[in-house]
């Protein structure tokens, strides 16, 4: 049989048409019937905790009520990117864990659940205050807050007594002081001043804030940062760059500062309790001689930053009760109580129940980021959450105005630029 | 299934029969491309376009679009991190590109000499250009972490400096770092294609070019350069474009840091439309590249074309 290329030419054609309208057809067929809910996640930190919910938490649901729940990773850093897919296309997992004011951000697309809040916060003991901050939306509860991931002092203990510290210094004078002893002993610290995700808020704006400046007043109108208090803090902060910290943090992204306090390059840095967990599991040794610490204090008074991980259930959800449910029973304290446990407080619950949990005897050393849950603020704060917020993170407006004035820029310079960006920015939205 | 339907076609013989318009060439050719052409429409067209109808709107995220006009493009305009970014841009282009072309040319000219493992060598020379960008620059990370860096150990070891520069912690150095990178990684395209281009020369013009008196420096610039101009021209072309958009090396190495210093329109853009969620804004800086790229290859084509003589 002499197969003629005319022949094979139509196969192709017809190959083609049978195989797209079998694709098109086949699908949706499929997805119908599977009673299944997908929660989207960032990889944590803490890799037992993601296995916890895969093995444990996600198995007994499917015993208890038949369905099935994925627990869909995305990778750090790239989970803004994936809620804003779901969220436009409205496709994809029916919940999502969320940050900072994506609460906002995402208004329309998340479910209210406010009344499941409710009821969550009557059976465990209340929610903390700073938990509504990034939740709450036009009175609408639009996630359920989780846990906080603090940003704390974390420090070498044997080489701050060798310059004479027992305990960590009290205030940021303080604490320059103790900086300018320790790097003149060889051992500088090493605070993110770079564009990275976290590390650097966490330090710059309790920074700002702990001077009585901050960037836009209640109202979420009047731009506030050309005063006095900034002036002061931006001062602050060169002299501490300049006289306690390697070169490099200006450059720094999240990884550096855990790779240099790992190393031993630094003595203090601003961080999750990601460190003392490396260390316990890499360097023994080391995690003896490392201590967790509040920030220091102001003339104004402490601050810390508030850095939220929340649920949220996507409005495209097609059974929004069985996602509500399921919420519901991830956080009464059966399940919740062993998941935080899993990550030894390095999510810190946002209810009093857990207030004094044994997960806080564990580890003792982590206790000063329950106690900062008290002063925790977003970036933006006091103003109430909006879209200048986010564009004012993205463009790291308040970030910059320190690391340009720590790379020589004069005071008075950095202000304005900063002002004059807000300015932009706020009037815009 | 083919022999039901096949014969249920050709059997009657209507004055229009499908299969057979179908398999005309003509038809049947432009059958063919109609599909690379509905990709490129789907994948590249539609996107571009949707692009510049985004970046006319005031389009935050997860909430509709409200038309603006050119407002987007007048605040960043006035925006000083906008034009920041723009001059970034263009220094970071013309220096990678520069180091690459010259780089480029003097590898491939060693490369088109023989010697033992020439090929082998050729074969490594590519690595650079094959491994991820994202993992080769997790790499460079380690290289310019003034802790860990080899190059800051060396100098330390051969008491020059210590604890040695800081990489991507000066502003100035940072930027530098940056192009070095980009050249790492972009030379080897330079070079295997100019190598491809520098074995088309006959060697017979070469011969004549001796005959007449050329010396080494003679033949390469009356032989080897004018008939590699072409090429030259097309690598130039694709790799502006290509280190123009430059994404993942940066927003690895310094996501735009220290204090913006080497931000460039691919990583604010980013930043604006994915961190901050303003859609309109970030489209239009992105749209922003559109124009001076338009412009760096219009006067490359005009100062390079190759059929000058």
């Amino acid at each position: 049989m002499a197969l003629s290329s005319r022949k094979s030419r139509r196969d192709v054609l017809k190959l083609t048409a049978y195989s797209t309208a079998g694709a098109l057809l086949g699908a949706p067929a499929v997805r119908a019937q599977t009673k299944s809910l997908t929660m989207m996640h960032e990889s944590s930190f803490v890799p037992p905790y993601d296995a916890f919910f895969k093995n444990k938490l996600a198995a007994a649901y499917e015993k208890e009520k038949g369905i099935k729940v994925n627990y869909e990773v995305v990778s750090v850093g790239s989970l803004l990117t994936r809620v804003t897919t779901a969220a436009e296309n409205a496709s994809g997992p029916d919940m999502t864990a969320i940050g900072f004011n994506w609460a906002f951000l995402f208004d329309d697309k998340f479910v209210d659940v406010s009344d499941i809040a409710a009821e969550i916060g009557k059976e465990s003991g209340g929610w903390y205050e700073s938990a509504q901050e990034s939740v709450v939306v036009n009175g609408k509860w639009k996630a359920i807050p989780f846990g906080n991931i603090g940003q704390l002092m974390n420090w070498r203990t044997d080489w701050f007594k060798q310059a004479g510290y027992e305990k960590f210094p009290d205030t940021w004078d303080e604490l320059l002081e103790a900086g300018i002893k320790l790097k003149k002993a060889g051992h500088p610290f090493g605070f993110e001043l770079g564009h990275g995700f976290g590390d650097n808020h966490g330090w710059l704006y309790p920074l700002l804030w702990s001077y009585g400046a901050r960037e836009v007043e209640a109202d979420g109108k009047t731009i506030v940062i050309d005063s006095d208090e900034t002036a002061r803090a931006v001062d602050f902060c060169r002299r501490f760059y300049k006289e306690t910290m390697v070169e490099d943090c200006l450059g720094w992204t999240d990884v550096n500062n855990n790779k240099a306090f790992l190393s031993e390059q630094i003595s203090c840095t601003n961080n999750a309790e990601s460190i003392l967990w490396a260390a316990k599991k890499d360097f023994p040794d080391m995690a003896k001689v490392i201590d967790q610490s509040e920030n220091p204090k102001g003339p104004k008074g402490r601050f810390h930053m508030l850095n939220p991980l929340c649920h949220s259930i996507f409005a495209h959800t097609k059974d929004q009760k069985a996602a509500k449910d399921f919420l519901r029973w991830l956080m009464a304290p059966a399940q919740a109580g062993p998941w935080y446990d899993i990550a030894v407080t390095y999510y810190q619950p946002f209810l009093h129940h857990y207030d004094e949990a044994p997960m806080w005897k564990v580890e003792p050393r982590n206790l000063p980021y329950r106690d900062a849950l008290k002063t925790a603020h977003l970036p933006g704060w006091p103003a109430p959450l909006s879209r200048a917020q986010s564009e004012t993170i993205a463009k790291f407006v308040v970030i910059d105005m320190f690391a340009k004035a720590c790379s020589g820029k004069s005071t008075k310079e950095v202000i304005a630029d900063a002002q004059a960006q807000l300015k932009q920015i706020y009037r815009a939205s | 299934m083919t022999a039901v339907l096949a014969p249920a076609l050709t059997r009657r013989r209507p004055p229009f029969s499908l299969s057979r318009w179908v398999e005309r060439e003509s038809v049947f050719s432009w059958l063919m491309v109609a599909l690379p052409v509905a990709f490129l429409v789907a994948l590249v067209g539609y996107p571009f376009f949707y692009g510049i109808w985004i970046s006319l709107q005031d389009r935050p995220v997860a909430k509709p679009g409200e038309f603006v006009g050119l407002a987007n493009f007048i605040r960043a305009w006035h925006d000083p991190v906008f034009r920041q970014v723009a001059v970034n841009t263009i220094f970071y282009t013309a220096a990678a590109t520069l180091l690459k072309m010259v780089g480029g040319l003097g590898l491939a000219l060693v490369m088109n000499q023989d010697f033992r493992f020439k090929n082998l060598t050729r074969a490594l020379l590519l690595l650079p250009f094959i491994v991820p960008t994202v993992l080769s620059t997790i790499a460079w990370q380690w290289i310019l972490d003034p802790a860990f860096s080899v190059v800051n150990w060396v100098l330390k070891a051969a008491d020059i400096a210590d604890p040695g520069p800081s990489w991507l912690g000066n502003p100035h150095l940072a930027m530098f770092s940056l192009v070095i990178v980009n050249t790492w990684r972009g030379l080897p395209f330079y070079a295997i294609t100019l190598l491809a281009g520098l074995q088309t020369i006959p060697p017979d013009l070469y011969e004549a070019a001796t005959i007449d008196g050329a010396g080494r420096w003679g033949r390469f610039r009356y032989v080897t350069l004018p008939l590699l101009m072409p090429i030259i021209f097309i690598v130039t072309m694709f790799s502006v474009i290509f280190t123009f958009a430059d994404f993942q090396l940066i927003y690895v190495l310094t996501r735009g840091g220290p204090a913006n210093a080497t931000h460039v329109f691919a990583t604010y853009a980013f930043d604006i439309a994915m961190g901050a969620g303003q859609f309109g804004q970030g489209a239009a800086i992105a749209l922003s590249m559109v124009p001076p790229l338009a412009l760096i290859i219009l006067a490359m084509a005009i100062y390079m074309r190759p059929s000058k003589s």
